[in-house]
């Protein structure tokens, strides 16, 4: 039942989101990514950093020689072997640098090693991405506020 | 009575003399029998590798490329392949026999191409693979004073049929002997009796192994002797399997250069570019034949001898039915099948070298580095570093031609960073690549000359409230007192240009309209600028700087054009992956770091600017679907009286420094453009770099401005340029002069905007 409400409450989330991605006032010393007035509530909604985790991993890579080296990174990271994870993803970056499942999962890598900066870094790199997912999107901008 | 005590006393004491000799001989052999083997035999220097290229579905590579780096591994073109080592490739598909690498299994593989991307992959079944992994090339190592190379193999490691053949030819009963066997000698002694040449030594495997690590090869009673006693203390000391072991990895194999190749390991390795465990029957019996006369039975220097030596263990192979007469029969008939070594014995390029060890000085003693047999995977892309050392050789020669002998001694750096991740690619310290000594990439220090430019620029468009691409700056003469001193800055046309719009003064490099921004910026947020950047050195405080007269080694530059290129995320520049143990085993790896420091839109505006340097600027020379196809920008830089030529420009996914000059700071006749962009420019038409990653940023217009007022203008009007700005930073005003040519264009002007944004946002407009 928890679990169905979080996914109610981050649909709706996805929904506001979506309708609201093409609004372009805003003040011109403001250069963020639309998305990212909702991001405290995207902080609140999401605070359970495994259901967060379990919703990144679902996020499949676009090619299919990625999407197999990113299932081993996923392993690696479950077991909590961040090295290996890591080169994992960077195997992966090397054959594509424009597939926002690597930046997600980069993203959550570091935060999970603590490097909250860098997690933040990451995440904001792969917002620049220009064929990310509203999904992804929304999911990035979590880390955006660590 | 006292004579029998006298005698007595003396035999006894002889005998105690004997005794204690004798127990003194065998336990300083005892010591070094186990220090030995303990200790220097399994002493394996680090390896340097560059990096593991790996083919997947998706991957753009370029082809004729990928071709290069085959051959460089030693690959041979085969009409079929069918063996480890060959290849073919025509109407872009690539037939590859690997020679098997890490978990990579040796086999037969399909590649086909769709231009400069990799369509799909198959194996021999016809079966898709995701990816396959090419073997990286050992690019050096570092050696202890012994220069002993080895590839230290673990048990498990160790493949049985090279197990069955050692112990066929070298030992039959190994599992029954205590070190020393009457038995083996006189076997041995009958069956070379009978077969009229020599099949078999009579020295257990345990004698030669004692022999190998403690004595000469000198043929006395007094050395067997040694060899006897030091044989009874191994096996006494060690299991069976530990001694094969210690003698798998310690048997000398063959000489290359100053380097001793020892062991099973470092011999499929060195002849034939793979490891132990890809070795066919035959490619084993010829490294086990050799083991009788490592020089005699060299197969790179007597084919002959080698054959008819390997044909023989074959023989003795059958004999001992370890394989049947057909395969027998089979194997004798085989060409040897050794490659030239893809393993660079010295340092092939010594200038990534030297990054690499001042890297690896931060975290790893010197004696862990000679000794531990770590494993460095650098991002060394072996055929980018060629085309940079040829590049650079070839434009020197160039430019001899064109300016005559006074550039003999013309030196030169060039660095080539992938943009993404920071990792450096190729490196070269030199005209003379190959030569060890200064390395200019690192330790040249120089003036920077326009290359400062962006940063000032950056500084003001970041400041994106008061600045943007169309703010006019002042390129008037100038006169200030600095440091006692009236400084005068100049261009370098001699003429001063008036009002110019920021983007224009960049492009064209005029360096009184940059000083002036500079001092008008000042020098703390310049100094903050160059610290987003990643330079680390403080800015100091005389105007000149603002020209170019800041001192930069070219590794410093290219990391802070890096943050440019890479969107204003800091990353580290890394000439190393990962090193791992013997077992395979991270022991440190580099991670992939970024840090955003500058916002992307101000990035995207000065990288415009930079690209304006090709279309219009000191780089052109490309055409416009060139240039858009790369995304490429650059900047030129030439120091006071042209004693320093530099070029920074990215295009793909590659960013490239080159700096050229001569060591004693003398003039040259070279501008940026005349002799550093040279450099730039061989290098990139050799390795055609693949299309660059693009970014979306919605924050970005743009709009008609005039070239020389930076007003609003049309595409119809004459003297106008479509500018990025950020979103509401635009110009607005349409002079009254324009108004007409402005309005007409306005239909046509969405289409170019969407044909821009296109390029610079990866089809989002």
């Amino acid at each position: 039942m928890k679990y169905l409400l979080k996914v109610a409450a981050i649909l709706s989330l996805f929904f506001v989101f979506a309708c609201s991605s093409t609004d372009s006032g805003r003040n011109i010393s403001d250069f963020t990514i639309p998305v990212n007035n909702f991001s405290k509530t995207v902080e609140l909604l999401i605070s359970d950093e495994n259901f967060l985790e379990d919703e990144i991993l679902k996020i499949n890579a676009q090619n299919p020689s990625v999407q197999r080296i990113i299932k081993s990174a996923d392993d690696f990271l479950k077991q909590k072997n961040y090295i290996v994870a890591n080169s994992e993803l960077e195997r992966a970056f090397r054959i594509t640098k424009m597939d926002g499942a690597l930046y997600l999962r980069l993203a959550h890598l570091r935060y999970k090693q603590g490097l909250l900066k860098e997690s933040e870094s990451f995440a904001y790199k792969g917002l620049l991405l220009p064929n990310i997912s509203s999904w992804e999107r929304l999911l990035l901008n979590v880390y955006l506020k660590n | 009575m006292k004579f029998k005590l006298t005698i007595s006393f003396i035999f006894g004491l002889v005998g105690l003399l004997i005794f204690t000799f004798f127990a003194a001989l065998i336990a300083v052999i005892d010591y070094r029998v186990t220090s030995k083997l303990e200790g220097v035999l399994w002493t394996v220097p680090a390896k340097i590798y560059s990096r593991p290229l790996e083919l997947a579905e998706g991957v753009n590579i370029n082809s004729n490329n990928l071709i290069k780096e085959l051959k460089m591994l030693s690959y041979k073109v085969e009409r079929d392949p069918d063996s480890p080592g060959e290849f073919n490739f025509s109407q872009n598909t690539l037939n590859i026999f690997l020679r098997g690498y890490l978990d990579q299994k040796p086999g037969l593989f399909r590649v086909t191409f769709d231009d400069s991307k990799i369509n799909n992959i198959k194996n021999q079944l016809g079966l898709s693979e995701d990816l396959i992994k090419l073997e990286p090339t050992v690019i050096g190592g570092m050696y202890p004073v012994h220069m002993e190379d080895r590839v230290l193999l673990n048990w498990p490691e160790v493949p049985q049929k090279l197990l069955d053949t050692i112990l066929a030819v070298e030992d039959q009963n190994f599992f029954n002997h205590y070190g020393v066997s009457l038995k083996s000698i006189s076997r041995a002694f009958l069956k070379n009796i009978q077969a009229g040449e020599v099949e078999q030594g009579g020295s257990t495997i345990t004698q030669q192994l004692a022999k190998s690590l403690f004595f000469s090869s000198e043929q006395t009673i007094r050395r067997k002797v040694m060899e006897a006693i030091a044989s009874l203390l191994i096996e006494f000391h060690y299991s069976k399997e530990e001694i094969l072991l210690a003698y798998i990895n310690d048997v000398f194999l063959a000489q290359s250069g100053r380097r001793a190749i020892h062991g099973f390991g470092m011999g499929a390795q060195h002849f034939f570019g793979t490891s132990v465990n890809n070795l066919s029957i035959d490619q084993i019996a010829l490294l086990v034949g050799m083991l009788k006369g490592p020089s005699l039975y060299n197969p790179e220097r007597n084919p002959n001898n080698a054959t008819k030596r390997r044909n023989l263990v074959l023989s003795i192979l059958n004999k001992s039915n370890k394989i049947s007469d057909s395969e027998f029969e089979d194997l004798r008939l085989r060409e040897l099948g050794i490659t030239p070594p893809n393993y660079r014995a010295e340092i092939e390029y010594p200038a990534f070298h030297d990054i690499v060890r001042l890297e690896l000085q931060k975290n790893f003693a010197d004696k862990d580095l000679r000794t531990k047999g770590l494993s460095i995977e650098t991002n060394l892309d072996p055929v980018l570093q060629n085309s940079l050392e040829n590049s650079l050789a070839k434009t020197k020669d160039q430019l001899i031609k064109k300016y005559g002998d006074k550039l003999n001694d013309l030196e030169g750096a060039a660095i080539a960073v992938d943009i993404s991740n920071g990792e450096v690619k190729a490196a070269a310290g030199s005209t003379k690549p190959k030569s060890y000594g200064f390395n200019r990439a690192i330790n040249a220090i120089r003036p920077i000359g326009s290359l400062v430019k962006p940063f000032i620029y950056l500084t003001a468009l970041n400041n994106y409230d008061e600045y943007n691409l169309s703010t006019i700056l002042d390129d008037s003469k100038l006169s200030l007192v600095s440091g006692g001193k009236v400084w005068e800055p100049d261009n370098f046309d001699k003429k001063f240009h008036g009002q110019v719009p920021l983007h224009v003064a960049l492009w064209q490099s005029y360096n009184i309209a940059s000083a002036r921004l500079g001092i008008e910026l000042g020098f703390e947020a310049v100094q903050g600028m160059f610290s987003d950047l990643g330079i680390e050195k403080e800015v100091p405080v005389y105007p000149s700087i603002f020209i170019g007269s800041f001192e930069l080694s070219p590794f410093e530059a290219i990391q802070a054009y890096q943050t440019i290129a890479g969107d204003g995320f800091y990353t580290p520049l890394r000439s190393i992956r990962q090193i791992k143990d013997t077992k395979g085993e991270i022991e440190l790896s580099y991670p992939y770091s970024i840090e955003q420091r500058i916002r992307p839109e101000p990035i995207a505006l000065i990288k415009f600017a930079m690209q304006q340097s090709f279309v219009r600027g000191t780089a052109r020379g490309y055409s416009k679907k060139q240039i858009d196809l790369w995304n490429a920008g650059g900047k030129t830089g030439t120091s006071d009286d042209q004693r320093d030529s530099w070029f920074v420009g990215f295009a793909g996914d590659i960013l490239v420094l080159v700096w050229l000059g001569f060591d004693d700071n003398r003039q040259t006749p070279l501008t940026g453009r005349t002799g550093a962009f040279q450099v730039w420019k061989n290098f990139i038409d050799e390795i055609k770099p693949v299309t660059a990653p693009s970014t979306s940023l919605p924050r970005i217009q743009y709009v008609w401005t005039d070239l020389e007022d930076g007003l609003k203008s049309g595409e119809k009007c004459k003297n106008s340029l479509l500018v990025p700005f950020i979103e509401g930073t635009e110009p607005t005003l349409v002079p009254e002069s324009r108004k007409r040519c402005s309005g007409r264009g306005k239909m046509s002007e969405n289409s170019v905007i969407d044909k821009l944004k296109q390029i610079f946002e990866g089809g989002q407009s």
